[in-house]
């Protein structure tokens, strides 16, 4: 993955971003408002993911017009009857209120994407390991532990099946079964006596010994917190200036769009604006050279 | 000023007969380097242990250990996790964490350090041993090598004044090891921590030791610096010899006159000196070959081209090669280059994409699954444990067999019979190899494959490995083994073929193979080649050295 301006930021300052985007994702249900998150969504994924998150993005495309088609047919609400399926009516309601979903779900998509990018494991465990310290360590200790177990899944069906003990060669169903199940119990016995081994480890580098500290590997800069104060300020602005509301069924009422919805464009738009403007920079600074 | 004294200890596991510890009396100077050194079983990782308390196994104790003058027991386990560092056998499970900063901060976040003071500490830390350029990777993308670098890192940012490393070298190749053990020295001498270090691998440590201890069944039998044990292993005969370095085993083994060389550059000086200016007898390599040229092929690759991942890149780049029916087989090289891939390709479990396997005479891809591993052809795992799934070492064979007599007999060549009983996780790691070995050897395999078999394995273990080699190698067996252990393949292969980029790339009698290499070849040959030429063995200069030295005389 490219640098990312925004991922460079704390935790906290990703944290508050993708609560605020994923919540107003959840319950603004204006067409326009819909349309600015899926965009604003698509955007900051592709400059984080670059050309590899085409596939995703195109993708939803299809999923969107399934998801949309297939709603009115479950949802016969609405006075707009475009025709009938199987004797029910299929209502021009219905289908915008099948995209407004559709495009809500494309929106989530797009943006639980970017929150996997940007906050990662150990920048999530930051931020709520001083909550909760052991709770923290033990998410740390079973994030490494899924892996370990992976590659020792996949060593030892290696290894059994170069003694002609491997799935493929079982006979039957129930031979196959029988061979999963002492994977799974030498697995089990692995990762027990590899616990062993980890409890020493810790105790001998004085765990349990007293008070713990944490390692803090990000700081809050000035530049982080007025990215908050534009995050509030903004979603302050859009729930302020009203404007978001719209009905589907059974009639068709969707609110004109105020300034709301720029001060709502803005707000989603500013990770991908902060990562324009590096790259903008860094385009200046090469051309200087 | 003495660091640890330990004063008569005895020590006994609640399920043995005999002490593990038998009145060990030792004194431990402040800044001393101390290789502590002994078979398996012989007590030196249970002696360890016993230098930190929360490591200390339970049992019945006697004696006393004084740290600085005070009884370690009743030392605050938090002052003890500080300055008592201890870096242990398995790269793998002693890393907590999931990222390199978080695995180096974990101790002083225990210790309860300030923010502050552990960012400069791990800092320094990430840059004394180089780690800057991987400080925010996840511990699982590094190699073995870097891990055990990592956890010796993350104890080195205690800041201990003790560090005890217990065989932390025997999951690694070759050349991670000696990185490891030059960070290890540089610690020693650069920062003045004390250093005690067990290890089966002497070649690179016994010169730097300033005292070697050696145990044996519990008592420590030699205490003195490494020349000295040297000599009075040999004047013993104690089995301990046989695991000192190559210049050692020359120099008693040639009964050679002067003082004993403990490296390569040593020995080399010894040899110059001893023979200035003379013409000298030398060993010849021809005719060795003819042997396997005519040799029916057990097995033949050709042209085999394998990666893992469509986008990634080849790891076989068209391997071939042929190996002669009833031949010990070897296969080096460097580490990552592709030696395992290659076995698992000669046995099917990866499909290469390109180039054919003929296996005794028929193409591998005509073979039913189970028809492969049947009475053909069978693979002895780098990590002997992913093959055990019982609770019993002899349960454990029984999933490959009903048949008591052949369980039995095959128990008996690789030496398991009175471990039957046993959990496969309580035996030593030679031990767990050999009954490994027993249950690939159950499907009575023609052509036996092993990835790095003598991987951990000490002295003692690596010659019985080679006897259970010789003997099924008389029974018509093909073994092809793939291995970092240069000493070994020196001594035992009949072929030896040099991996390299994807391909194997030259094929030759062990004499020839490392007669003509400069580097990667033996420490006898090292240190021999500037006076006799294809001597690869230690018995090869040592058979030359008297030759020559009776031709003075």
């Amino acid at each position: 993955m490219a640098s990312d301006a925004f991922s460079n930021c704390h935790p906290a300052t990703n944290a508050v971003f993708f609560a605020g985007a994923i919540g107003f994702t959840v319950v603004l249900q204006h067409p326009l408002y819909i349309a600015a998150s899926c965009v604003a969504g698509a955007t900051y994924y592709l400059l984080l993911k670059g050309r590899r998150g085409m596939g995703m993005v195109l993708g939803l495309i299809p999923v969107f017009a399934v998801l949309s088609l297939v709603n009115p047919l479950f949802n016969t609400y609405g006075q707009r009857v475009l025709f009938t399926v199987w004797g029910n009516p299929y209502t021009l309601e219905a289908l915008c209120y099948g995209m407004a979903i559709a495009g809500m779900f494309a929106a989530m998509m797009l943006w639980f994407g970017c929150y996997s990018a940007v906050l990662t494991s150990d920048k999530f465990i930051c931020l709520f390991g001083r909550l909760i310290p052991a709770i923290s360590l033990l998410l740390v200790m079973v994030l490494r532990m899924i892996p370990n177990l992976q590659r020792r899944a996949r060593q030892i069906l290696g290894a059994r099946a170069a003694i002609g003990k491997g799935i493929s060669g079982a006979a039957g169903t129930k031979e196959k079964v029988a061979g999963g199940m002492r994977v799974l119990s030498a697995l089990t016995d692995w990762a027990l006596e590899g616990g062993i081994v980890t409890g020493d480890s810790m105790r001998s580098r004085g765990y349990g010994s007293g008070k713990r500290t944490s390692f803090r590997l990000y700081r809050m800069t000035v530049q982080d917190w007025a990215l908050m104060a534009a995050f509030a300020a903004l979603a302050a602005a859009t729930i302020l200036a009203g404007g978001t509301e719209a009905a589907y069924t059974p009639t068709l009422s969707i609110a004109a769009p105020g300034w709301g919805l720029a001060a709502y464009g803005l707000y989603l738009l500013l990770p991908s604006m902060l990562h324009g403007k590096e790259t903008l920079q860094w385009f200046i600074s090469i051309s200087k050279i | 000023m003495v660091h640890f004294h330990i004063q008569n200890l005895t020590f006994q596991y609640p399920n043995k007969n005999r002490p593990t510890l038998d009145s060990v009396e030792l004194t431990i100077e402040k800044g001393e380097f101390v290789l502590v050194c002994g078979q398996s079983g012989s007590g030196k990782t249970t002696l360890l242990r016993h230098l930190k308390s929360v490591l200390t196994p339970h049992g019945s104790r006697s004696g006393e250990i004084l740290f600085d003058g005070a009884p370690l027991a009743e030392m605050d386990l938090r002052e003890q996790a500080g300055r008592i560092g201890f870096v242990m056998q398995d790269p793998e499970d002693q890393l907590v964490t999931d990222k390199v900063w978080h695995e180096l901060s974990f101790g002083l976040e225990s210790l309860g350090t300030e923010p502050k003071i552990m960012r400069l500490r791990v800092a320094e830390m990430a840059s004394y041993f180089g780690i800057q350029g991987w400080f925010h990777r996840d511990v699982a993308s590094l190699s073995g090598g870097q891990k055990q670098l990592l956890n010796l890192a993350s104890i080195m940012a205690m800041q201990p004044q003790v560090l005890i490393l217990d065989e932390p070298t025997s999951q690694l190749d070759p050349i991670a090891a000696s990185d490891f053990l030059n960070t290890v020295a540089k610690i020693n001498t650069e920062l003045g921590t004390t250093i005690i270090i067990t290890e089966h691998r002497l070649e690179d440590i016994y010169h730097r030791a300033d005292r070697v201890v050696v145990m044996d069944e519990g008592k420590v039998i030699a205490n003195a610096e490494p020349r000295k044990v040297g000599k009075l292993l040999w004047q013993q005969s104690h089995p301990m010899f046989a695991a000192l370095p190559t210049p050692v085993h020359v120099f008693y083994a040639a009964e050679g006159e002067g003082e004993c060389p403990l490296t390569v550059r040593e020995g080399r000086r010894w040899l110059t000196r001893s023979f200035e200016n003379r013409q000298l007898t030398c060993l010849e390599t021809d005719g060795e070959e003819g042997q396997w040229e005519d040799a029916p092929p057990a097995l033949i690759a050709k042209e085999l081209w394998f990666r893992y991942e469509r986008n990634e890149e080849d790891v076989l780049r068209g391997v071939s090669l042929t190996v002669p029916k009833g031949s010990l087989f070897a296969i080096v090289g460097g580490n990552g280059a592709g030696k395992s891939t290659t076995l698992k390709a000669l046995c099917g479990v990866c499909k290469p994409y390109r180039g054919t396997v003929e296996v005794l005479g028929r193409p591998l891809k005509s073979y039913q699954p189970g028809q492969l591993y049947r009475r053909c052809l069978a693979m002895l795992p780098q990590d002997p444990k992913s093959l055990f799934v019982k609770a019993t070492v002899g349960e454990d064979l029984e999933e490959m067999t009903g048949d008591r007599d052949q369980i039995a007999g095959i128990a008996r060549i690789c030496g398991v019979t009175h471990l039957l009983e046993a959990h496969p996780y309580d035996l030593s790691g030679g031990e767990q190899q050999r009954a490994a070995l027993a249950k690939v050897l159950l499907t009575q395999p023609q052509i036996l494959l092993l990835d790095e078999p003598t991987k951990g394995l000490d002295s003692f273990y690596k010659k019985q490995l080679a006897q259970t080699l010789a003997e099924l190698k008389a029974q018509g067996m093909t073994v092809i083994l793939v291995s970092h252990d240069v000493e070994f393949c020196a001594e035992y292969a009949d072929l030896v073929s040099m991996f390299f980029d994807g391909q194997i790339l030259a094929t030759h009698t062990p004499r020839k193979f490392f007669g003509q290499n400069s580097f990667y070849t033996t420490a006898a040959n090292r240190m021999s080649r500037c006076l006799f030429q294809n001597a690869v063995t230690t018995e090869d200069v040592a058979r030359l050295y008297r030759k020559n030295q009776e031709g003075r005389r």
